[in-house]
């Protein structure tokens, strides 16, 4: 396949699979319940789509198992199975496996494991399809349908017409009669008017032929309210007559049968495996949530502001070149020159204009990840046994593509963690005086220019004493030095590499890469981790995050005749510091900051530049979560908006550079990787906390 | 001789200004004797460091650049001089002379002022552009692989040269790229 037209197919089929995914969640909260007809059918079409999409696209392999899972959803709304545990976990996997595959065929490599699995799905559904049960007392012989009518329902039809009559709700026929140039918007504001009433069943062209120039409906309308309320909603002209009446109680407990009759399990248990038994435990669970396409949807409204600033921004082109034209004649006056300030002006403001519409085209809602994370965290909750309610909130709010693209692997992280070492099991819950339901969170809140991002569970907290003994038994620190270490700063050592608390490697979490992957993913992000955990109550990871990557505001400042970029959203304060004022703790260099001392790190010492000797120095103040830390430094530039280019390949490993920008010369500037420089200054390798940082 | 010429050319980051006597390195096509017509001749791009030659594969080869400002990277690689900016991208630029034994330490971004012979080859392999900084471009240069005399014993740890060619009296060593980064 030509490698566009397969990129086109994956999009395309990825993005029915997410809406296929967010719907089957909300199915999810229905079971047991009667689910509603409408969700259902849209799960079923978009089943049908990504079957059609995927055969014409010659994708065989997904294009199957795609027709199973429709075949599966058509048993589902026709009423033939009952949406049950059995059926759900099936349709969540087959979803997993469809997407395995559309990985497969986006990378273009087949691998015999998920071409199996999607066999033994396949095999699965099937047997869940054809499990179907025939109601045996047919409920619709019971209130006497005039066969001509019923004869015309399609399967799906009669299957809601039977449902309605089953909870003893009449039947009416509403016929209306529309003029042929205008009937389907009238149909339309017919069926509205119906819908809060009750079901639309069917809309039949109706049997007796109407006028000329018009046309005539027959619309089999269910509803347990009374004639006149139905009078009401529907416009002159419409007659509403009885069809069916409603079933007399004593004909309702003879025909209906009861639902274990109706719904026997669709698949005997000895031939379907067990939702546990059949989810792969290792590899699976591993793959990454990171969508498969590079795409972003934008709102036409948003590119047509964007043409309508390029538009402006060809008109003051074109009046610069005329003044230009004027400048070369010599025609240099007053009035030219103010002409050239107001178009420079004008400038300006069309560039301010489309930095940020390109800047809000980039936005995509956190959502987009969030069900995604909602889809792993169903499966991962019901194989760990533990009875957890997964929350979610601030679907909504948005962040750069990028950053949500690279943010889930991370959360899936952090979720796992939160289910895997957070919440206990139901007895020890009990035995604590809990709810034996655990709680985990994920929730998401805009604040200013940053995004705050909370994985949180209410289980047993942190144990800190339990990590300074694994981080001394692993020899990420000495014993010592955790004697110096107040309770935040042992906690944080969960993030150091090889730090893993769990004796027994469970399969979702607890393979000893963790949290410092997690830790490093975020600081490309030039995003932040805190935790905050309270004994017994639970445990907060907090991420914070820049809005977008893109285009971010720093301060440029000097530091031994060299040039950097500082992040401004790290930076808390600026003061003036002479040498004089810096003192020493245990001969490591402190100042004074209204009162409190704070440890002072020299930029030109910790990139072991040659510095001269000078009076006074500029320190900036960078805070991250309760730490505070002074950058001293020769000079300050200015403020500037920078564009990073994240090092790459041979340069990525450069310990406190996050990359490089431009500030309009040409030379490249180094940008500051605030996070990591503080990480490393605050407790450097081998040597026990300062302790001072901390500002509380 | 016009093809070379056109050929260098198209390499060259701003081919305004001459890189050198390199025409007479580039063997005239039409001496070509047509003896072995058996294997077509290899083209590669020689270069001077410190008064020796060194080629590597001209298909390797993205652009010549002439030097702009270098920024040194802080605690980076002892080889890297620096990044560069090209187009709006950052290309990281390597100093090989030290890997090569051809000086004691690799040249300070801060304190270095290019002469008017020194450019940056940039160079694509696996891990991203990679641009090399030579003494001077002396030209293209055809060379039978088959030719080709192996190395002697290297000094240093890396073996950083894939082979030795000679061509009307010169000596041309060849660079392996990615040895000598790695």
């Amino acid at each position: 396949m030509a490698e566009r037209a397969l990129a086109e197919f994956v999009a395309e089929a990825n993005e029915i699979l997410e809406t296929l995914g967010r719907d089957l969640l909300v199915l999810d909260t229905q079971r047991g319940r009667d689910a509603d007809p409408d969700l259902l059918n849209a799960v079923f079409r978009a089943a049908h789509s990504l079957k059609g999409l995927s055969s014409m696209f010659g994708q065989d392999r997904i294009s199957a198992l795609a027709h199973v899972t429709e075949d599966v959803l058509d048993s589902l709304r026709l009423g033939k199975i009952a949406l049950d545990d059995t059926v759900l976990d099936a349709l969540v996997e087959a979803l997993d496996g469809l997407q395995a595959l559309l990985r497969e065929s986006s990378s273009g490599e087949e691998t015999p494991e998920v071409a199996e699995r999607g066999l033994q799905l396949t095999q699965r559904l099937k047997e869940i399809a054809g499990g179907s049960v025939s109601v045996i007392v047919d409920v619709l012989d019971a209130i006497g349908l005039d066969p001509a009518i019923r004869n015309v329902f399609t399967e799906y039809e009669e299957h809601r017409l039977r449902e309605n009559v089953k909870k003893g709700v009449g039947v009416w026929k509403v016929r209306a009669v529309f003029a042929l140039d205008d009937f389907d918007q009238r149909l339309t504001t017919l069926n509205n008017a119906l819908k809060p009433l009750g079901e639309v069943v069917s809309t039949l062209p109706s049997s007796q032929p109407g006028q000329e120039n018009s046309i005539a409906f027959d619309l089999i309308f269910a509803t347990s309210r009374a004639k006149t309320e139905i009078d009401a909603v529907v416009s002159e002209g419409i007659a509403v007559t009885p069809l069916a009446s409603p079933l007399s109680p004593t004909a309702m407990t003879q025909t209906v049968p009861p639902p274990t009759a109706s719904y026997p399990m669709a698949v005997p248990a000895s031939s379907s495996p067990s939702p546990l038994a059949s989810a792969p435990s290792g590899p699976r669970s591993e793959s990454s949530l990171r969508s498969l396409t590079q795409t972003v949807r934008v709102d036409i409204e948003r590119l047509d502001a964007l043409m309508t600033s390029i538009g402006e921004l060809l008109l003051i082109r074109s009046n610069i070149q005329r003044l230009t034209e004027n400048a070369t004649a010599g025609q240099i006056t007053k009035q030219w020159l103010s002409q050239l300030q107001r178009e420079t002006r004008g400038l300006e403001r069309r560039l301010d204009e489309l930095q940020n519409g390109v800047l809000e085209a980039r936005m995509v809602p956190l959502g987009q990840v969030f069900d995604k994370l909602a889809r792993l965290m169903r499966r991962l909750v019901r194989e760990s046994g533990k009875e957890v309610d997964f929350i979610v909130a601030g679907g909504d709010v948005e962040l750069d593509k990028l950053i949500v693209e690279e943010l889930s692997d991370p959360l899936m992280h952090l979720l796992r963690n939160a289910l895997d070492h957070g919440v206990e099991s139901p007895m020890v819950r009990q035995a604590h005086g809990k709810l034996g339901r655990g709680r985990i969170r994920l929730a998401a809140e805009p604040r200013g220019n940053q995004v705050v991002i909370t994985v949180g569970d209410d289980g047993a907290g942190m144990d800190e004493s339990r990590i300074r003994q694994v981080a001394v038994e692993r020899g990420l620190v000495t014993q010592e030095q955790t004697g110096e270490m107040d309770r935040r700063e042992l906690l944080n050592l969960v993030f150091l590499a090889g730090f893993s608390t769990r004796e027994e490697v469970s399969n979702m979490s607890g393979r000893g890469v963790g949290l410092d992957v997690v830790k490093t993913n975020l600081g490309r992000l030039a995003g932040l981790i805190d935790i905050d955990s309270r004994r017994g109550e639970g445990t907060d990871f907090i991420l914070t995050l820049p809005l977008t990557l893109a285009i971010i505001r720093a301060l440029i400042v000097q530091s031994a005749r060299q040039t950097y970029a500082v992040p401004l959203n790290s930076v808390l304060e600026i003061v003036s510091v002479r040498t004089a004022q810096i003192q020493t703790i245990e001969r490591r260099e402190v100042f004074e900051v209204r009162g409190s001392t704070l440890p002072l790190v020299r930029l030109s010492k910790v990139f072991g530049l040659r510095e001269d000797a000078r009076d006074s120095w500029f320190v900036i103040v960078i805070g991250i979560a309760q730490q505070r830390i002074g950058l001293a430094v020769d000079a300050l530039v200015g403020q500037q908006d920078i564009v990073t280019k994240p090092f790459t390949g041979r340069l990525q490993r450069v310990p406190g550079i996050a990359g490089a920008t431009d500030l309009g010369d040409r030379r490249p500037v180094l940008v500051l990787d605030v996070a990591a420089l503080m990480e490393e200054l605050i407790r450097p390798q081998g040597t026990g906390a300062p302790g001072i940082g901390d500002a509380r | 001789m016009t093809t070379f010429a056109s050929l260098l050319e198209r390499f060259l980051y701003r081919p305004d200004e001459p890189t050198g006597p390199f025409f007479e390195l580039v063997p005239d096509s039409g001496a070509e004797p047509p003896a072995a017509p058996a294997e077509t001749p290899e083209e590669f791009l020689s270069f001077l460091l410190e008064n020796e030659t060194y080629a590597v594969p001209l298909g390797a080869v993205r652009e010549i650049l002439k030097i702009a400002a270098i920024t040194p990277v802080p605690r980076a690689d002892a080889s890297l001089v620096g990044i560069m900016n090209v187009r709006g991208d950052v290309l990281p630029v390597f100093d090989v002379k030290p890997t090569l034994r051809l000086s004691e330490a690799a040249i300070e971004a801060e304190a270095f002022t290019p002469t008017r012979q020194q450019r940056v080859i940039v160079v694509r392999d696996l891990q991203g552009d990679v641009g090399l900084l030579v003494d001077s471009v002396t030209g293209v240069v055809k060379l039978m692989l088959s030719k080709l005399e192996a190395a002697p014993p290297s000094r240093g740890e890396k073996h950083a040269i894939a082979g030795l060619a000679r061509r009307e009296g010169k000596l041309f060593i060849l660079l392996d790229v990615e040895q000598v980064l790695s």
